[in-house]
């Protein structure tokens, strides 16, 4: 019987603490999500010798404070969960600032082993350590790693197992923090010692640094035993004796303390090289985000991506359409009954093939992110929007879920991830919608072509989706100051060295979460199309059965089409509109194709230049009504799968449910005002 | 004197962090303390936020909290400082 052994992975982000991860467990990993918050949770398994292996990857952070949720996270799982070894990912060519989370490592007194990453990039500088002194200083073993090359792996493991056995032992260290502080942290270690039932969970002395550093959360716990009204007596007298020291400010001291002890431990172990002062990544930087061209090379590389992505996507998705519109005529041969094969067919195949038709352009998408992401150019694009984002009150980092959105909804909802202030998040995630995303494409192309000559085509294009930037842009902005006020997350950003990162690390992160798009999207999508297929299919009567039009317009689909004409004439539309719009909400591009078959087009409806000469002839249909309908589509909300995952990620109904209010008011009251106005000066 | 007064390749240390809440713990927690040198680098394209060089890694943050940083001018840092 193998043994268990659980490890938590710790580190910078940037530290290559997840290719190490990869590295380590291959494919055998899950993600999950850590309870209560929406950050991903990756553990995996390795079998090394007698022994199971269970490694936790927790979310890369700087530090262990009770500000950030990733940091909570982290620190509660190594406190509460108490892994059997901890292992600190340093990355090699920035040790000094890595410490800084190793010392606070050291105060919570863990079996920690050290994995001094990227040791090549550190070879390669000519900078040695003596690592026999620095073990000794941070009282933990040192392991010399590079995920890349894939050296010291083995070595890790091996550790793991030899300090889970207590084989080898290194003395841990203490911090001082003065003789001042060091006194006081002691006279509090020993009061919180009076209850034995809390110091046999938590290190007394780092339950001692955290109250002095008024960590709210540290604090609650220990308020929990009654030993708190003597600790809270001794704190306040300590606070009191050190303000008339002159010391007031203890969060300041205690950092302080932490960059001395880092900074002795540095000149006594560490040589670094005088050689060249300007690094690859510094030449690099000086053209990529210099003044003059900083702007114009990140609207590029945008541009890039979404090119890579749309241009390598379109072959894979016509031949998955082909695939599924091939399945369908050929489960049409077979099967005659009719109610089957329309539901087989029409619901659930179709449906089957809505979903998985988006696939390769998120995939795409994801690897073109995660590898931007990698390469550090990420860091660099908020560095560069991010005054722009601050004007309307977001964070540089909201720029890249808004950018998602013009790909998809969805993954763009799930990309507000890297937001950690809650009102950053929610704001970002109510006007993603308004960057249009690709399945409203087909409904631009076909109004565009219906409005205007072929010559500007392009040119509105372009405003449309330049109209639904500006759009979100103002509304972020009407958001962040009424009803989602609140500070937006500090911007104290790292801008990491540039890296080419592992194909394993790009593919593995594109996998997760297009994985993740199938399981929360695909289901909902499937369903929505199954309940459109059904909304516009029956009632049946023998009427009806013959005429596709005729069966729609009486149909459910149809009847709520005429219920909300009322509604949307002031916008110009009629009850055609009102079903086109309604079975939108299972999937934009929908649109089309019910156009298509309210306008008798019968069975094939891909032939959108017949639906265009149709809706020109239309008497109905005018400049004005094409406008409107063309900024609703915009505007509404995107589809019923990004509202689930609005859900999901919001984890609150009400924000959901003024998401849905808030797109759909917006849409309306914006598509009333472009009608009016094209009535007055276009017709 | 503030972060902002130095110019793109000067050298300071700093002095005190005067933000305040969880911006001064972020900055803490990156290595902007009492007492460590670093360099300004460059300001972004439409100038906010600022890049300097700390603890020989490159951080950027906004010009509302540099001029919260108080700092003194300094030398030329030594090479291994940056």
């Amino acid at each position: 019987m193998k043994k268990d052994i659980v490890v938590a992975l710790v580190g910078n982000p940037n530290s290559g603490k997840t290719s190490l991860f990869n590295e380590l467990v291959g494919a055998h990993q899950k993600v999950g999500n850590w309870s209560g918050v929406t950050i991903e949770k990756f553990e995996g398994i390795v079998h090394y010798q007698d022994y199971v292996i269970h490694i936790v990857d927790l979310p890369g952070t700087y530090s262990l404070t009770a500000y950030s949720p990733e940091e909570v996270v982290a620190r509660n799982f190594i406190i509460e969960k108490k892994p059997d070894v901890v292992i600190d990912v340093i990355d090699g060519g920035n040790i000094e600032r890595n410490l800084y989370l190793t010392t606070q490592l050291m105060e919570l007194g863990t079996n920690m082993i050290v994995a001094l990453n990227m040791v090549d990039e550190v070879e390669k500088q000519k900078t040695t350590i003596d690592i026999k002194l620095l073990q000794k200083l941070l009282g933990s073993h040192i392991i010399l790693t590079s995920a890349t090359k894939r050296r010291g792996l083995d070595a890790l493991l091996d550790h793991v197992v030899r300090v889970f056995l207590g084989q080898i032992i290194i003395d841990k260290n203490k911090l001082s923090y003065g003789e001042m502080v060091d006194d006081y942290l002691d006279r509090l270690s020993i009061v919180l010692s009076g209850q034995a039932d809390l110091i046999a969970r938590y290190n007394p002395r780092w339950l001692a640094v955290k109250l002095l550093e008024n960590d709210k959360l540290v604090y609650e716990l220990v308020q929990h035993y009654p030993v708190f009204f003597k600790v809270e007596f001794d704190l306040l007298q300590i606070l009191g004796e050190l303000k008339k020291q002159g010391v007031d400010d203890l969060e300041g001291e205690l950092a302080e303390g932490r960059d001395a002890f880092i900074r002795g431990a540095i000149r006594e172990t560490v040589v670094f090289q005088k050689i060249q002062k300007i690094t690859f990544s510094d030449r690099l930087d000086s053209i990529l985000i210099n003044r003059v061209l900083g702007l114009p090379i990140f609207l590029f590389i945008m541009w890039l991506t979404f090119q890579f992505t749309f241009t390598c996507a379109a072959p894979i998705m016509r031949w998955i359409d082909v695939l599924f519109n091939g399945l369908g005529i050929l489960v049409s041969a077979i099967i005659v009954n009719d109610p089957l094969r329309s539901i087989l067919v029409d619901g659930i195949i179709s449906g089957v093939g809505g979903v998985l038709v988006f696939l390769p352009q998120i995939v795409l998408l994801f690897m073109a992110i995660s590898f931007l992401e990698g390469v550090g150019y990420m860091a660099r694009a908020a560095f560069v929007v991010d005054k722009v984002m601050h004007l309307v009150g977001l964070h540089g980092k909201s720029f890249l879920p808004m950018m998602t959105g013009f790909g998809c909804s969805i993954p763009a909802i799930m990309a507000t991830r890297t937001l950690k202030n809650k009102s950053d998040k929610l704001v970002t995630m109510m006007v993603i919608p308004f960057m249009s995303c690709s399945a409203k494409l087909p409904v631009h192309v076909l109004l565009i072509g219906v409005l205007f000559p072929k010559q500007v085509a392009g040119t509105v294009l372009f405003g449309v989706y330049l109209f639904g930037v500006l759009m979100a842009v103002l509304t972020a902005k009407l958001l962040k100051t009424t009803v989602l006020k609140g500070g937006s997350e500090p911007f104290v950003m790292e801008l990491p060295p540039y890296r080419i990162p592992t194909l394993r690390s790009t593919f593995m992160q594109a996998k997760n979460k297009a994985g993740r798009y199938i399981r929360r999207a695909g289901t909902v999508i499937l369903l929505a199309s199954l309940i459109v297929w059904f909304a516009s299919n029956y009632p049946q009567s023998a009427l009806t059965k013959s005429n596709k039009s005729l069966q729609l317009k009486n149909s459910y689909a149809g009847q709520i089409g005429q219920f909300i004409e009322p509604i949307i004439a002031p916008l110009g539309f009629d009850w055609r509109m009102g079903i086109a719009l309604t079975t939108g909400l299972a999937a934009k591009e929908i649109v089309v194709s019910t156009l298509g078959t309210i306008y008798s087009l019968g069975e094939s409806v891909d032939h959108s230049s017949d639906l265009s000469q149709k809706l020109r002839s239309d008497p109905h249909f005018n400049i004005a009504t094409g406008l409107s309908l063309l900024v609703f589509v915009l505007l509404y909300v995107p589809c019923l799968a990004a509202v689930a995952v609005f859900q999901r990620e919001s984890k609150s109904w009400k924000w959901t449910a003024f998401y849905v209010a808030y797109t759909m008011s917006t849409a309306w009251v914006v598509s009333f005002i472009v009608y009016h106005l094209a009535r007055l000066f276009l017709l | 004197m503030d972060m902002l007064s130095l110019k793109n390749g000067e050298s300071g240390q700093i002095i005190a962090v005067n933000a305040k809440g969880e911006i001064r713990r972020r900055l803490l927690d990156m290595g902007v303390v009492k007492g460590v040198p670093f360099s300004m680098i460059r300001k972004a394209p439409l100038g906010d936020p600022i890049e300097i060089r700390i603890k020989r890694f490159n951080l950027s943050l906004r010009r509302e909290e540099a001029a919260q940083i108080l700092i003194e001018r300094r030398v030329e840092p030594e090479a291994s400082e940056l």
